[in-house]
């Protein structure tokens, strides 16, 4: 039923290209031995506070991840020391340094990421380290400024929000029939931006020239159309983030990805209730790539996977506007917390606060690589 | 230095004051003031007793108190070759921001303040006066009394009214002691008339009734996001012909172009008050969703009001939010009605989830002001409810009804804590 769905969509896309609409096991990448640890990193980008996460008042909002925390091991601080700002606390938590960058991504972390100190070391496939990231400023997060390592060993970094973006102003711009109504109308132009060439969204990938090879854009393009007739009305980056991470999952399956979902940074528009709503949404596709974790043959059983908040956002009492912002170096802003699942990992909770740079420095260990002078230390109760 | 200030603040920048203070701290002052004439009164009272409390203070005392930010602006490499004195620009602030020592900087500059603050808020305590807030929810919320103002609550008391037959007057009511039909003039415009102040008396709200209910009373300062609507546009329109022609390379460039967007006479009443019209445009411009979304411009316009011009009388209606249309979340600066056929819809439990925390943000933020504390009537209203919280003094006369009171007795109430 599903694939007949498609099918009329695709035709009525102009899409109809067999192996698209076939179910995504069948074209599924050849499955590779589930030997080498892979460690996936999620973060709820945009900031998101312990009260409304695993405070008391905030479980309602996470149903998921409080159903997966009795299976993992919960750290119930983990604290960002760094600069506030999203593209520095993700870089942070890349590099296991705190960055103090451009806060606007203009500038690429200042020492390595965990993506250069794995591929160089393990002479890692280009394929086997990405950045899949809603935030549209992180082009440059995939590799640092060292040129030792920087980008010849760095992540494929994959803008799925700006690409969306591109083509909503796209249709929006010209104006078509229903505009962004159409879901049809938004696949096309998606498509045509695809085709078209990929540095305009601000993407690295490395296995492509100037135009993107056939089977990463294969790939981008079947995570369109789930999302594309995805069971609600898709109007969130998040998503789309998630249905190309779990294509490049089955097509690739890398072995190191950092997920960054966004869309709770919403919080800047001063609604409370989309904020909470963005946060259940992240929740959920969360909660979806454990499934896809669990049930994937290339992940199960040898994936680490690693959920924290990138930051949090400003407390509601003697901050300038509570939710809305996250610069006040408050406890909220600071204060949130690491959710680790997966292979290895004994279930439990950990009191001891462990900081965002301990991430980069745990991951290596699981990679079984070496990192330079890092600020971050591994967390034994991980690696025990 | 470009601004008219006061002749008592221009002795103290004359007399070299800003210069032996830690430049991370004057410069950011230094700037403000440079806007002198865009600053409302409050502002300019508050800077010039801020600086005169520490030039009449002893040297020695003032130089203990800015010792531990010196200390931190040192291992910090603030010098006077990257931090010009009397240029505070946004490179600075990214500066402050990204630097290894910025949370001890917060908390020296807050360190200051708590010394600075009790001395200032002394005064002010003592010449005091009565003051009123009254935040309006709109009727369509889903929800009655028993699940509104949940996060404050236990700071007031619920108090039943006995609403009118017609909800068209229970507005008018509360809030001119008449019925809509009598055009009596609101309890702002009232109070604005008496004092003759241009900023004493404000009303804050997403659409334009309030605004109706005031009449031609120019005295009181009205800001609609609805009748802000034509400014709101072009200013969206600006920002996405900017963007999209590339003419800026970042937000830091945007910020200094939309410096440059002042509202139009056509646009508003505004145009007609420099203070208000750079008022109006820079809670449109902050970048936290005002141009978006109804409510969070009536919110951020009430915090910086408060924080601004101290009023003494301001009355606040949020109203309903509209549903956010797929795709269109992600076009900040365009019109959601124009960039999809999709019909508009009302997000009503989501204004009231909205709405809940704003309460709380709102009250607070007044209460952290000597000009408010103990002083001020705060009436929380559901447009339509037959209840409402009243959080203020005790010797405010709502707070000890024991039965059911009509709007227009609100009112009175009102007029009377306001002595009108």
């Amino acid at each position: 039923m599903l694939a007949l769905t498609k099918r009329r969509f695709l035709q009525l896309a102009g899409l109809s290209i067999a192996h698209r609409i076939l179910p995504s096991r069948l074209w599924a990448a050849v499955v590779r031995p589930p030997s080498a640890r892979k460690v996936i990193i999620v973060t709820f980008g945009g900031g998101v506070r312990y009260a409304e996460t695993f405070g008391p008042e905030g479980l309602r909002n996470i149903p998921r991840l409080v159903e997966m925390k009795p299976r993992g091991l919960f750290f119930q601080s983990s604290i960002n020391s760094g600069v506030l700002s999203h593209y520095n606390s993700t870089a942070s938590i890349l590099t296991g340094n705190w960055q103090r960058v451009d806060d606007f991504g203009f500038q690429p972390p200042a020492s390595p990421t965990i993506f250069e100190y794995y591929r160089k070391q393990t002479g890692a496939d280009p394929m086997d380290a990405w950045t899949i990231a809603t935030n549209k400023s992180f082009a440059l997060i995939g590799s640092g400024a060292d040129r030792a390592l920087g980008q010849p060993y760095g992540a494929n970094v994959v803008l799925p929000k700006q690409l969306l973006l591109e083509a909503v102003e796209s249709v929006v711009k010209k104006n078509t029939d229903a505009g962004v109504a159409n879901r049809e109308n938004v696949l096309r132009h998606l498509e045509g931006i695809l085709s078209e060439g990929y540095e305009g969204v601000g993407w690295t990938i490395f296995k492509a020239g100037r135009e993107l090879d056939r089977t990463v854009r294969d790939t981008l393009t079947r995570g369109l159309i789930d999302y594309i007739n995805g069971p609600e009305a898709p109007s969130s980056g998040d998503e789309l983030t998630f249905f190309i991470t779990r294509e490049v999952m089955r097509e690739f399956a890398p072995r190191l990805i950092l997920v960054n979902f966004w869309d709770m940074d919403v919080a800047h528009w001063g609604s409370y209730s989309l904020y909470l709503q963005a946060i259940t949404k992240t929740d959920r596709l969360t909660g979806m790539l454990w499934e896809e974790i669990q049930s994937n043959p290339n992940y199960k059983g040898n994936t680490t996977l690693l959920v924290l908040p990138e930051l949090g956002r400003d407390g509601d009492i003697n901050a300038a506007n509570g939710f809305l912002n996250h610069r006040s170096g408050d406890d909220s802003c600071r204060k949130v917390w690491l959710l680790a699942m997966g292979a290895g990992v004994s279930p439990g909770e950990v009191e001891r606060p462990v900081f965002h740079v301990d991430v980069a420095a745990t991951a290596a260990e699981l990679l079984g690589v070496r990192v330079g002078e890092i600020a971050g230390r591994p967390i034994r109760e991980i690696l025990s | 230095m470009g601004a008219n200030l006061s002749p008592a603040l221009q002795a103290l920048v004359d007399k070299g004051l800003f210069e032996r203070l830690p430049p991370t701290f004057s410069t950011f002052f230094f700037q403000q003031i440079q806007d002198w004439d865009l600053l409302f009164p409050a502002e300019r009272t508050y800077h010039e007793r801020l600086f005169a409390l520490i030039d009449q203070s002893d040297p020695a005392v003032v130089a203990q108190l800015f010792e531990p930010l010196r200390q931190i602006e040192q291992k910090m490499g603030v010098n006077e070759k990257n931090w010009p004195r009397r240029h505070f620009t946004l490179e600075q602030v990214d500066f402050l921001n990204r630097s290894a020592q910025y949370a001890e900087w917060r908390q020296a500059v807050a360190n200051i303040f708590a010394r600075l603050d009790p001395l200032l808020e002394e005064e002010t305590a003592r010449n005091g006066h009565a003051r009123l807030a009254v935040v309006i929810a709109p009727a369509e919320l889903p929800v009655g009394p028993d699940r509104m103002w949940l996060r404050i609550r236990q700071h007031g008391t619920r108090i039943k009214l006995d609403p009118p037959e017609d909800i068209a007057d229970y507005l008018p009511l509360l809030l001119t002691g008449d019925r809509l039909t009598a055009a009596a003039p609101p309890i702002g415009a009232l109070y604005a008339q008496a004092k003759r102040d241009p900023y004493a008396a404000w009303m804050v709200e997403s659409g334009g009734g309030l605004a109706k209910l005031a009449g031609n009373a120019d005295s009181v300062v009205r800001l609609s996001y609805e009748r802000l609507a034509a400014y709101r546009t072009r200013l969206m329109a600006e920002v996405r012909h900017m963007v999209e022609a590339q003419q800026v390379r970042g937000p830091r460039e945007l910020l200094a172009k939309l410096k440059e967007l002042k509202i139009h006479a056509s646009e508003g009443d505004l145009s007609r008050d420099a203070i208000l019209a750079e008022f109006a445009r820079a809670v449109l411009l902050a970048g936290n969703g005002t141009l978006l979304i109804n409510n969070t411009f009536v919110e951020w316009s009430t915090v910086q009001a408060v924080r601004r011009a101290r009023p003494s009388v301001v009355v606040i209606s949020f109203g309903i939010r509209n549903k956010i249309k797929p795709f269109t979340s992600l076009l900040i600066y365009a019109d959601q009605d124009t960039s999809s056929p999709i019909p508009t819809q009302m997000d009503t439990l989501g204004t009231y989830v909205d709405l809940e925390i704003f309460y709380q943000y709102i009250w607070q933020e007044f209460e952290k002001y000597a000009e408010y504390r103990h002083n001020t009537a705060y009436l929380f209203v559901g447009e339509g409810m037959d209840e409402l919280l009243a959080i203020g003094p005790a010797d405010f006369p709502l707070l000890t009804a024991t039965r059911p009171i009509k709007p227009a007795e609100v009112f009175s109430a009102m007029q009377g804590w306001m002595r009108l």
